[in-house]
């Protein structure tokens, strides 16, 4: 290809580049901008230097709602990857069939509705008068029975199984799939070997599952830390800040109480600890490959 | 691999019950919608007499038509525009191999794990500036924006498995770039082009944050915007707030229904990719 | 596949983007964002006392579940056709969190229910409603009326200076009581102290009653009993100052503390609902006309739903004082609404608020829809409500809080995020063991000097 060609290939690259450059570099420019300030959206903003990030990182609020966003990680990420995991090696092949295509269809469908829509179903079911209460009630256990989202013990596990339940069909299918094609030789040799259910487990599937399983990992853990329109509509953070999330914070901040630059500080710690966290996945399920 | 009858068995039992799982909060708001208007409903139980009229105050209460005219206005404005610079630039960046192609592939890679929430603030003042506040432009153009790291990397990566030999073949017959563009790699590109728009539908039909930052009106929303309206204004009331979510979750379920093996396919390879 | 490439390429090219972004980043570092900025100029159109006969369309911004703004600007369209209103609603807690950005954006309501005013009068998102008060001759409102919607240049303090809003109604708070509750655990009247209250309170839980129906989700619906406390033990003008910020406020004071100990106390007997955290103000009201609870906290924009939903059955006191006799203090506060600094036609609803004070069916609907006493020149009579009714008992709770000069705004307006970012928070700490006492009243009144000191 000529020279010229290959500039011209330019015209194709620029308006996706363009649109990118105006509505997220520019932005993201300006969040680290108006992170230097103390701005309340209206007036002139006032330097603040590193005032902002110092409160990020000192203020005991702030520092309690980033915690609660590595907690869900452990509902968000953990406990769908480690049920899918288990699922799918005990489905394995026994996911054909129309069988199959509904199972899958029904799983699938959290990742379809949106996320308000889980949220609302959610805290129904969770609510005083909800199903998880009237269940606990029918086997005895009635003695569990709560407004879940609204005590302080049970409120972020109960927003952290909301985005279980949203993640967990999509690990599965995900592994089930990966799981299918692991090649059927190796679990024959691994039983030749005299090897376990468990033993098989950790030789076989989950080497082979890497990739898939460090995909699950990503998507999970950016929807953990990242999570916003769950806790809005399922507990609005409350009760106390149990439930805040960095992404809830940055909105009130920047919208209701107009604190713009703590706003953008916390949006840049937030973009950060997603970069942190989703690198050495990659480097741990891909280092191999690249 | 051969299984026995008892594993097969105890995997469908699993996947059965997750699938039982999943639906619950469907059914259990289904239950909650056909209640009387009025009561405090409790938990799963089919009423004596379901008020399916329930689901016509919905629809006009929450002014279903607008809604669903907005997102169709959203969706219209975001997904082919987006598919088409999209790829473009990644057949640009995959195929042609400009030069400096990787620094540019390297600034979008910043944008694929950016949360949303670190570009809200300034997107909001920037829409303000152009005068684009609670207009539906305010959500189309940032999101096109926004969606421009995925979806780049997602066509590039089809276009860089395209053999060279393919252009050079077409090139010898005295073809413009563009027409081997259009002509020979568009078609080629057929499945990788359906997944994403797919893709894009769903995020774009399921946008949230930008939607109640950016535009007041929920006529004027996208369908989760629209819904997280309905919510801050019905949320107390439980037997309506029930049956509007279902009614505005119907049109995805619909679509997704229709065309569910392409949604499974897109989903699962764009969350491999991504 | 692919992603051999794209991990290769990720390493090298994020080293190669790092100085890009920089730049960008320095770039955009210049100015001080803001700064070309003017602030937003008030639509400066003469002021008229008369309506004229052009169509216009009010933008108004109420709340969800109180229909008397509705029902007001229904009653406004018919007198004069040739304004429509477009009614936009929401739950409180979405108002208060959708305030300031609607009132920034060009879209801004011409008449918005306010949360709290300070802060909005502060960045300038509110008319300063001073021409019309005297266009209108307001100073014939008794003044002490609208002392609650003054607000100082520059937003502090409160209780002087321009008039920043009126009231669609003015409302009085205090104990709702489910009569034939009431009956079954023998009590007779209305209590006279806080002791007897808090005996009445006892006696309904040793008879399986739940004692108080009272919210605390999303917004603490808990801090009208504590509020109702703390206006009993200390002197409710240093509540007054400090909700109106003046200088050396506290909120630590020994009534808040006294207040927070006795709603720990009642917590943790069980005189509150034990999912409290996770009710809603529609939740309880709903508990409340169920039978479930024997007294609620609230205010009378309530009674006419009430009179509807348990006719007969439901009786309203002032909260008690210490001491039999001694002189009542309630919250008591305007339905506020204010008129966006950006409104498209602010002198139509200056003549709104003006006509809801003043045109007499108006003034009935305010009495017979919102339950509130409609305020206005004290020489208009106060439509009657119908004699048996809790309307005609709130009313009545008005006026003797009225004559008696015991009026105090809630603790909830001091500030604009006092409610949302530690009232709310801490008081659902309270009530869950999660909070002491001591705890609470440092809590807010630290959030309240962070808030005072940008």
């Amino acid at each position: 290809m000529t020279r010229a060609a290959r500039w011209s290939g330019w015209l194709y690259v620029l308006p996706a580049l363009a649109m990118y450059a105006i509505f997220v570099l520019r932005p993201l420019g300006l969040t680290f901008q108006y992170s230097l300030y103390h701005w309340n959206g209206i007036g002139v903003a006032r330097w603040a230097g590193l005032d902002n990030y110092l409160t990020v990182f000192t203020d005991g609020d702030l520092l309690k709602i980033i915690g609660n966003a590595f907690v869900l990680i452990i509902f968000f990420s953990f406990i769908p990857v480690g049920l899918g995991l288990l699922v799918a090696s005990l489905v394995r092949r026994a996911s054909g069939g129309p069988f199959g295509t509904v199972v899958r269809t029904i799983l699938f469908l959290p990742q379809v509705i949106p996320l308000v829509a889980a949220g609302i179903a959610w805290s129904w079911l969770l609510s005083s008068n909800g199903v998880i209460n009237q269940l606990l009630r029918a086997v005895g256990l009635g003695g569990w029975a709560r407004a879940w989202l609204g005590e302080f013990d049970t409120a972020l596990p109960s927003v952290g199984m909301i985005g279980a339940w949203v993640l967990l069909g999509l690990c599965t299918i995900l592994l089930v799939t990966g799981m299918s094609k692991i090649d059927p030789a190796l679990y024959e040799a691994a039983r030749i070997d005299g090897a376990g259910p468990i033993r098989e487990f950790l030789a076989v599937t989950l080497p082979s599952l890497r990739r898939e399983i460090g995909v699950c990992l990503t998507v999970t853990v950016i929807a953990a830390l990242a999570s916003f329109d769950i806790v809005y509509i399922a507990t609005a953070g409350g009760p106390g800040l149990q439930t805040t999330v960095p992404g809830l914070e940055i909105y009130r901040l920047a919208f209701a109480q107009r604190q713009v630059g703590l706003a953008s500080a916390l949006a840049i710690v937030l973009m950060v600890l997603v970069l942190v966290c989703v690198l050495p996945i990659q480097r741990l399920t891909r280092g191999d490959k690249a | 691999m051969r299984l026995s009858r008892r594993e097969r068995l105890t995997g469908r039992a699993f996947l059965v019950a997750l699938a039982l799982i999943t639906l619950l909060p469907f059914v259990s708001m289904l239950s909650a919608a056909l209640q009387p208007r009025g009561t405090v409903p409790t938990g799963l139980a089919w009423p004596a007499d379901p008020q399916w009229s329930n689901f016509v105050d919905a629809f006009t209460v929450a002014n279903m038509a607008a809604l669903l005219r907005s997102s169709l206005f959203i969706t219209v404005g975001v997904v082919p525009v987006s598919v088409a610079i999209a790829t473009m630039a990644g057949f640009g960046l995959g195929h042609l191999r400009v030069p400096g192609g990787r620094i540019a592939f390297g600034l979008l890679l910043i944008g694929l794990t950016l949360p949303f929430e670190a570009v809200v603030t300034p997107i909001y003042y920037q829409m303000r500036d152009l005068g684009l506040l609670n207009t539906r432009w305010a959500i189309v153009l940032p999101l096109i924006g926004l969606y421009m790291p995925f979806a780049v990397f997602w066509m590039r990566a089809h276009f860089t498995n395209v053999p060279q030999e393919l252009s050079d073949a077409a090139r010898v017959d005295g073809s413009t770039t563009w027409q081997l563009f259009w002509r020979v790699h568009v078609p080629l590109a057929r499945p990788a082009i359906a997944s994403l728009t797919i893709l894009l539908f769903l995020w774009t039909w399921n946008q949230f944050l930008l939607a109640i930052v950016l535009v007041d009106d929920a006529t004027e929303r996208t369908m989760a915007g629209a819904l997280g309206a309905f919510q801050g204004q019905w949320g107390t009331d439980q037997v309506l707030l029930c049956a509007g979510s279902l009614l505005i979750l119907t049109p995805t379920l619909v679509v997704f229904l229709i065309f569910q093996r392409h949604f499974i396919s897109a989903l699962l390879q764009g969350s491999l990719k991504g | 596949m692919t992603e051999s490439t794209a991990g290769r390429l990720s390493r090298r090219s994020v080293v190669l983007t790092v100085p890009l972004v920089a730049a960008a980043l320095a770039n955009a570092a210049c100015s001080a964002p803001g700064a070309d900025e003017s602030s937003p100029t008030q639509n400066a159109e003469p002021v008229r006392t008369d309506l004229g006969d052009a169509p216009i369309t009010l933008e108004m911004y109420a709340e969800t579940g109180f229909p008397l703004a509705k029902a007001l600007a229904d009653e406004f369209g018919k007198q004069h056709p040739n304004v429509k209103f477009n009614v936009r609603e929401d739950q409180f807690t979405v108002i208060v969190e959708n305030a300031p950005r609607v009132l920034a954006s060009d879209k801004a309501p011409d008449i918005i229910r306010l949360p709290t005013m300070v802060d909005l009068v502060k960045d300038n998102l509110l008319r300063n409603l001073d021409p019309y008060f005297t266009a209108y001759g307001w100073n014939r409102f008794p003044a002490s009326q609208l002392v609650q919607l003054r607000v100082g240049d520059g937003g502090r303090p409160r209780g002087i200076g321009s008039l920043y809003a009126m009231g669609l109604g003015y409302s009085v708070t205090g104990v709702f009581y489910n009569r034939s509750l009431a009956q079954r655990i023998g009590m007779s009247g209305p209590p006279a102290t806080v002791a007897e209250f808090e005996d009445l309170l006892a006696r309904a839980k040793t008879a399986g009653v739940q004692p108080i129906m009272q919210f605390n989700k999303n917004t603490a619906g808990i801090n009208f009993a504590h509020q109702a406390l703390q206006n009993q033990f200390g002197d409710p003008a240093r509540i007054a100052d400090w909700i109106f910020q003046k200088p050396g406020a506290t909120f630590d004071t020994p009534a808040a503390l006294r207040a927070s100990q006795t709603i720990q106390k009642w917590a943790q007997a069980g005189y509150f609902p034990k999912d409290a955290n996770a009710i809603d103000y529609t939740t309880m009201v709903g508990e409340f006309q169920k039978g479930n609870g024997l007294f609620m906290f609230n205010g009378d924009w309530e009674s006419a739903n009430l009179d509807k939903n348990m006719s007969g059955n439901v009786g309203f006191f002032l909260f008690p004082g210490e001491t039999a006799g001694a002189k009542h203090v309630a919250m008591s506060a305007p339905n506020t609404f204010g008129i966006g600094a950006k409104a498209k036609n602010p002198g139509a609803a200056a003549f709104f608020l003006n006509w809801v004070h003043t045109d007499p069916k108006a003034r009935e609907i305010t009495v017979t829809v919102g339950g509130s006493s409609p305020g206005g020149p004290p020489d208009l009579p106060v439509p009657p409500a119908a004699a048996g009714t809790v309307l005609a008992e709130t009313l009545k709770a008005a006026q003797q809080l009225g004559a008696e000069n015991g009026a105090v705004d809630f603790t909830a307006n001091a500030t604009g995020a006092i409610f949302a970012s530690a009232i709310t928070p801490e008081m659902q700490k309270l009530v869950a063991g999660q909070q002491t006492p001591e705890g609470y009243v440092k809590a807010v009144q630290a959030e309240y000097a962070k808030e005072l000191s940008r």
